[in-house]
């Protein structure tokens, strides 16, 4: 238990020193008193202020928001599944995103407004496609089905994808940003887009909490106390899916963070138990992608690299160091 | 050829609350009859062996009264409750289900675990109670596991874990307590451990259901034998009145007897000697 109260206040402190750098760091330095100033106090309206406003404040946000929606996802899916190989992209709804945000920037560059819409649209449907197919059938709602047309359809939409990049050579470095993964100045615009989608993921992840500890115990413990454990894989779905889609709409293509985060949490804490991993991966999810967010746009600045080689470098070397103090 | 022991000719003997009823239970799984026809009582204070031979649809039968395998014919009752209109949360308070191995998620404690079944009288998202604690408590008291509360379930021996696995069950607070094959990965020593516990369990009150291979064990601990044969509950009653020669023979195709004599039983089989049949 002490050891949990340890990773919760390392990772809150985390939190706290990301946010800090996302807000003060970037193409222009800004002390964090002045910062603060800004955001709490009477900064006046300087350009300062402006930044820190317009295009820090929507950023910072984004990035702890995504952070931790791919956090979650990927921890309810791995309680719910029981693979510690699990992620938003299992499921078919990374794969589904990028076709949907490379459909648009490729074939209809003047509608680039529509990219979060799109990703978000087809993250989903990859979902309920590979949900339809694994409820089918023999064996319905088996964690093996689910995991076998998750990566069949995974593989159908990453098709998809490369075979318009490869259709349209010349359109597609404008899509590499969305494929490698990365936040942008763009204000407010994607939040308020996905918002609701990142509310009830997240709700419904809440709620899943106590139903997932159960089916850590197998189905026949889940089954005994009265759950549905299929039901309960079924929410774990749409939950991850509504979380990932809303983060790919975002940020592109980051499934690296939704399969490490909540093994890192798990290992740090030493325990499975959802009570912990579930919002133990939401704050290192946050943690991590802020904090990589900023590293990739003041590394060379006043370019902006993607963040998402930036988080596999920033998360591999943690994750293999827990991983080999924990076997 | 079913014979001169039919399952419930008459009502109950005695006066005990009657909490498991089901009548002629059939299970299909994928167009195939696991079960058919079966029929199960179970009363307070009852301790009930359900026996028969590798793939008679022992197990099938359990789950199917307890609401894990859908029933394709047939009536369950717990309690007079229909359990085809019960509710999860309802039904978690009326038995409580110990498989036979569970899996052992990594760094969870065995008072984390007891604590999960306890889950079923919560409602979501609401936080622990004192009572909720001590129900947890008295669960793991009674089941024998309270000495190791706290550590992990992955360093316990199979013994210790079966124990756990009951006193999940006990903190569900429900009256019967169902258990396919609770001892089959046990040594003997922890056989008896747990068969111990059970006999305990059910002299304070509680009505078991346990699926048993150990013919001898069965006879020892329980008050009634049910015979599975075929999918069908072809036999119930006392062990000695149920495991006859004739039916061993017939259902198990052993050449064997069972004795009983001060608390011991023992089942004796002609082991090699299997020419004539």
């Amino acid at each position: 238990m002490a050891r949990r109260t340890a990773v919760f206040a390392a990772l809150i402190a985390a939190l706290l020193v990301a946010t800090g750098a996302s807000l003060a760091l970037g193409a222009v330095k800004l002390p964090i008193a002045e910062v603060l100033e800004i955001l709490f106090g009477d900064g006046g309206h300087g350009p300062n202020h402006q930044i820190v406003t317009a295009l820090r404040l929507p950023r910072t946000i984004e990035a702890l928001a995504v952070g931790a929606a791919l956090g979650v996802a990927g921890a309810v899916l791995q309680g719910a599944l029981a693979n510690p190989l699990a992620s938003p992209d299992v499921i078919g709804v990374t794969g589904g995103a990028g076709f949907g945000a490379v459909l648009i920037l490729i074939l209809f560059p003047a509608s680039i407004a529509l990219v979060p819409v799109s990703a978000l649209v087809f993250g989903l449907l990859a979902a309920a496609l590979v949900f339809g197919f694994a409820w089918s059938g023999r064996n319905r709602g088996s964690t093996g089905k689910i995991v076998l047309a998750g990566i069949a359809m995974l593989s159908l939409f990453t098709a998809a994808t490369t075979g318009l990049l490869a259709s349209f050579p010349e359109r597609a470095p404008s899509a590499l940003f969305f494929v490698a993964g990365g936040l942008t100045d763009a204000g407010w615009e994607g939040l308020r887009t996905t918002w609701p989608y990142f509310a009830a993921g997240g709700l419904l992840a809440a709620l899943l909490i106590r139903p997932l500890d159960r089916l850590a115990l197998g189905d026949d413990v889940a089954a005994s106390l009265g759950s549905r454990p299929q039901l309960i894989r079924l929410c774990a779905g749409v939950s991850a899916a509504l979380l990932a889609a809303a983060a790919a709409a975002i940020a592109g293509l980051l499934g690296f963070l939704g399969l490490v985060v909540p093994h890192i949490v798990r290992m740090a804490g030493g325990t499975s138990s959802q009570t912990f991993v579930v919002p133990a991966s939401a704050l290192g999810g946050a943690a991590l992608l802020a904090a990589a967010d900023t590293l990739a746009r003041t590394v060379r600045a006043p370019i902006e690299l993607p963040v998402g080689p930036f988080m596999v470098v920033l998360g591999v070397p943690v994750f293999l160091y827990l991983l080999r103090k924990a076997v | 050829m079913p014979d001169a022991c039919p399952p419930y000719a008459n009502k109950r003997r005695d006066g005990r609350e009657l909490l498991l009823e089901a009548r002629g239970v059939e299970v299909r799984i994928e167009g195939a009859e696991i079960v058919r026809g079966a029929d199960l009582d179970l009363g307070a204070g009852e301790l009930v062996a359900i026996v028969g031979p590798n793939g008679a649809g022992k197990s099938t039968l359990v789950r199917a009264v307890c609401g894990l395998q859908k029933p394709s014919a047939g009536t369950v009752r717990w309690s007079g409750r229909e359990l085809a209109t019960m509710r999860g949360r309802e039904l978690a308070r009326a038995r409580a289900f110990v498989p036979q191995r569970m899996p052992v998620p990594a760094g969870v404690s065995v008072r984390e675990a007891v604590a999960i079944g306890r889950s079923a009288h919560l409602r979501p998202l609401a936080r622990m109670t004192g009572g909720d604690r001590a129900g947890i408590a008295a669960a793991m008291e009674r089941a024998g596991a309270g000495a190791f509360a706290e550590r992990a379930l992955a360093t316990l021996s199979g013994g210790e874990l079966q124990r756990v696995q009951i006193a999940i069950g006990l903190a569900q607070e429900a009256p019967v307590l169902i258990a396919d094959e609770p001892t089959s990965q046990l040594d003997l020593g922890a056989t008896i451990d747990v068969a111990g516990l059970l006999r305990e369990l059910v002299d304070d009150g509680l009505g078991a259901l346990v699926v048993v291979h150990d013919l001898a064990l069965a006879a020892a601990i329980a008050d009634r034998v049910v015979v599975v044969h075929e999918g069908d509950t072809e036999a119930a009653g006392a062990p000695a009145a149920v495991l006859t020669p004739e039916r061993l023979a017939r259902v198990w195709r052993a050449e064997a007897n069972l004795t009983a004599a001060g608390g011991r039983t023992a089942l004796h089989v002609a082991w090699l000697d299997r020419a004539e049949r």
